[in-house]
């Protein structure tokens, strides 16, 4: 988000309140049963209990960790390999249609396979959100790598650049505005894999978490664990974008 | 001398995926496999012939395809809708965005305990979750396409005179159809994504549930058939959504990123 | 074609191939190019002294493009060869430079000017405790010292341009190919720039070739002017330029010489032309 005007916070504000007021409204007239649908207050009060005291600062720790972890891990391979690939045209004949196949596969269609191989273990769901998260980084490296402007291939062939400088000086930056969208996208998914993971593999976390709140209709739990989730969301994708547009300083002026 | 072209790059592209099924097999073969985590390809493409021929992978099939196609059409219907508003309004846009940036992240599955608790298990729940899914991405694509429609046009709209359904109709709708379409295309292959992570995770029906069973049931040529038919229906899936691109809007989706 | 109307100035190839090539910088030695059965350039030959510069002019599809990127090893002739300082050229090398038309594809966009040229001392290994120096040495001959941090994208066409020469200066060539370089710059920035190009390659001595379609620009900045002729690619004309240096952009292009030159090579290019 650029600079918010005051009018625009200010009417966002306005509507984020009136959101709130109205989601107060449904559950005061009972509109659907406190069991299942919390109001405001009690969803905050079971915020706040949780994260002072509470089991939910460690699980949304855990969680967080998962998905860092899992991010990094396919962020780190999905660069290098997509790197590997992309610099050489004869790589990318041979390897990018398997991948391209490979690509519409869902990520969550890899958790069975994960589980008949690692059991429901920490690694397992590690692996999952690994996997999911590749595919994006990979991808966007390579077509990255491969839609770099080819005079600049001829610009390196005439001031002799090394192919590790081709790949550190020109391939690599070139390619950096679709990786950065991609390491966005990629956090979106880990997130959502993290999530998967654990209520799956009943692994500690805010996935686990929120199934186990649903299970014993506590729905004020429930609710805590779902802000927390947007809020992690939320800062990722902000931090992110806020690399983001440091690193790609030089294309922002460029509109 | 373009068929030659063709035809060499097609054994190039198929040489990897043959050969690691070759070598697959072979090491199979080679090692006597019996495991409840492996299975041989020709193991995997009996078990597959299997399930097609007793109708419980067509039934798993329409029932994922059921609920993706429901939630995509309501979750991009709406969010385009919504999204069309925002940019034609900037009071709206205002009014609603902090809110939106707010909803935006919070992981569609964080929303299957609720759902589950609300509705219940069924086609129901999983719809309700690839809507709100497909909801926010076509919200930001429409608002995106609708702010980059040719501002000489909306001056054009607005020296006629046109009203608002006219103007939508007559000017914004036909300007903004193939990124709506592209909407369209992204959002499809996402809900195929959250259909099968709903079913894997709660919902006892669809292709999810069916690989998430033939592992529980350790048969590991089922599930690796369930998987490859899951991957092949998302293939297919993109690859019609992608032929009808091209025909629909041959001059758009050229330089769109893959 | 009429020869009885082309001056004494203008020669024949063949007696400019007959001149001795003992010390030329550029040897151009009976060059072939070919695409399949598609002969692209069809038997070139030419010496290229050091210090001079020599300019290209031709129809499009004659060969132009092709012939500077072939001196810049970026394609090889099918038959024939190149030779720098009698050495072979089997492929790009930094003694010999080239300025493409299209600036803006060929800067890095995430570099700034001062980024930009420094590439070219990166390749050539020159330790980075001396490129600053380097680097603002070169930014203050071409003009661009008040503009060293800024991106591609916040530079306009002129200004790009002149940070591809300097980068290209970085290299410290021995010769300077120029691509139609100006092709795509408004005609008061492109007057600077000729003037400023030949002001640099007198000064270090480089060897130029100039390839443009400009026949006013190709008559102000070379020694000599190669027509070439299409289908396949040949060089129909070798004209002598023997206007007074250093060139001004006013008196040269008002000198009878530089009018007639213009006169007999319009006529010789409309002639390819039809």
């Amino acid at each position: 988000m650029n600079r918010l005007s005051f009018r625009k916070l200010a009417l966002g504000v306005l509507t984020l309140v009136l959101f709130i007021l109205g989601w107060k409204l449904v559950t005061d007239a009972r509109l659907i049963s406190p069991i299942f649908f919390p109001g405001p207050e009690r969803t905050y009060a079971a915020l706040v209990k949780g994260l002072s005291g509470g089991p939910l600062l460690a699980q949304t720790v855990e969680t967080v960790e998962r998905m860092l972890y899992g991010w990094l891990l396919a962020s780190a391979v999905g660069v290098l390999l997509g790197a590997l690939i992309g610099i050489s045209r004869r790589a990318r004949a041979f390897i990018a249609p398997t991948l391209e196949l490979l690509r519409p596969l869902p990520a969550s269609a890899m958790i069975p396979v994960a589980i008949a191989f690692l059991g429901f273990s920490d690694q397992m769901v590690l692996v999952v959100i690994a996997f999911g998260a590749l595919w994006p980084m990979l991808l966007a490296t390579i077509h990255g790598f491969a839609a770099m402007e080819p005079r600049l291939y001829e610009v390196s062939a005439v001031l002799g650049l090394s192919r590790f400088q081709v790949i550190w000086k020109l391939a690599l930056p070139s390619a950096m505005p679709m990786i950065l969208a991609s390491l966005r996208l990629g956090l979106t998914i880990s997130l959502v894999l993290a999530v998967v993971g654990e209520m799956l593999a009943s692994r500690a976390g805010l996935g686990q978490s929120i199934l186990a709140a649903s299970r014993s209709f506590r729905s004020a739990d429930l609710f805590a664990g779902i802000v927390i989730l947007g809020a992690i969301g939320l800062c990722g994708s902000r931090l992110l974008s806020m690399a983001e547009r440091r690193l790609l300083r030089w294309q922002a002026v460029h509109r | 001398m373009r068929v030659a072209r063709f035809m060499h790059t097609c054994w190039r592209a198929a040489l990897l995926p043959v050969g690691l099924i070759l070598a697959a097999q072979v090491a199979a073969t080679a090692t006597q496999l019996e495991s409840d985590t492996l299975a041989s390809p020709a193991d995997i493409a009996r078990a597959l012939a299997a399930i097609l021929t007793d109708g419980s992978l067509a039934r798993a099939t329409l029932d994922t395809l059921k609920a993706a196609a429901a939630g995509c059409a309501l979750g991009v219907g709406l969010g385009s809708f919504i999204g069309i508003l925002l940019g034609l309004f900037r009071i709206a846009d205002d009014l609603l965005d902090l809110t939106i940036e707010l909803l935006r992240p919070v992981p569609v599955v964080a929303l299957i305990p609720v759902t589950m608790m609300l509705l219940g298990f069924g086609a129901q729940m999983e719809i309700v979750i690839i809507t709100i899914g497909m909801l926010w991405p076509s919200v930001v694509l429409a608002r995106a396409a609708v702010k980059e429609v040719e501002p000489r046009l909306m001056e054009v709209s607005r020296v006629m005179q046109l009203g608002f359904a006219a103007r939508l109709v007559k000017i914004v709708l036909p300007a903004i159809l193939p990124q709506l379409f592209m909407s369209l295309k992204l959002a499809a292959g996402y809900a195929l994504v959250v259909a099968v992570t709903v079913e894997i995770t709660a919902n006892p029906q669809g292709l999810g549930y069916g690989i998430m069973m033939a592992q529980q049931a350790l048969r590991p040529a089922e599930m690796f058939a369930y998987l490859l038919w899951i991957g092949a229906v998302g293939w297919l899936l993109s690859l019609l959504l992608n032929a009808t691109q091209r025909r629909l809007f041959p001059a758009h989706g050229r330089g769109e990123p893959r | 074609m009429s020869v009885s109307r082309l001056s004494p100035s203008v020669s024949r190839p063949h007696e400019e191939q007959a001149s001795p090539a003992v010390q030329s910088r550029i040897g151009i030695r009976d060059v072939t190019l070919s695409y399949g059965a598609l002969q692209i350039i069809g038997g070139i030959s030419l010496d290229i002294a050091p210090g001079e510069t020599v300019s290209i002019i031709g129809p499009s599809g004659c060969g132009k493009t092709t012939l500077l990127r072939m001196l810049a090893g970026l394609a090889r002739p099918t038959t024939g060869e190149i030779v720098l300082d009698g050495q072979p050229v089997s492929g790009p090398s930094r003694s010999v430079a080239i300025v493409f038309q299209d600036y803006g594809k060929a800067l890095l966009p995430w570099r700034t000017a001062a980024g930009n040229v420094s590439l070219a001392l990166e390749a050539r290994g020159c330790p980075a405790r001396e490129r600053p120096e380097i680097i603002r040495d070169l930014l203050a001959k071409i003009g661009l010292s008040r503009h060293a941090d800024k991106y591609p994208s916040e530079m306009s066409g002129g200004m790009q341009q002149r940070l591809q020469i300097a980068r290209c200066l970085a290299q410290e060539p021995k010769v300077l190919l120029m691509d139609e370089p100006f092709g795509a710059l408004d005609a008061m920035t492109r007057q600077a720039l000729q003037d400023e190009v030949l002001a640099l390659t007198a000064a270090t001595g480089a060897t130029m070739v100039f390839v443009t379609h400009d026949l006013e620009e190709a008559i102000y900045l070379g020694d000599r002017i190669v027509c070439l002729q299409p289908n396949p690619g040949r060089i129909g004309r070798i004209v002598d330029v023997r206007l007074p240096k250093p060139r001004d952009q006013l008196l040269t292009r008002e000198d009878p010489e530089f009018l007639r030159l213009r006169r007999d090579l319009y006529d010789l290019i409309k002639d390819d032309h039809q």
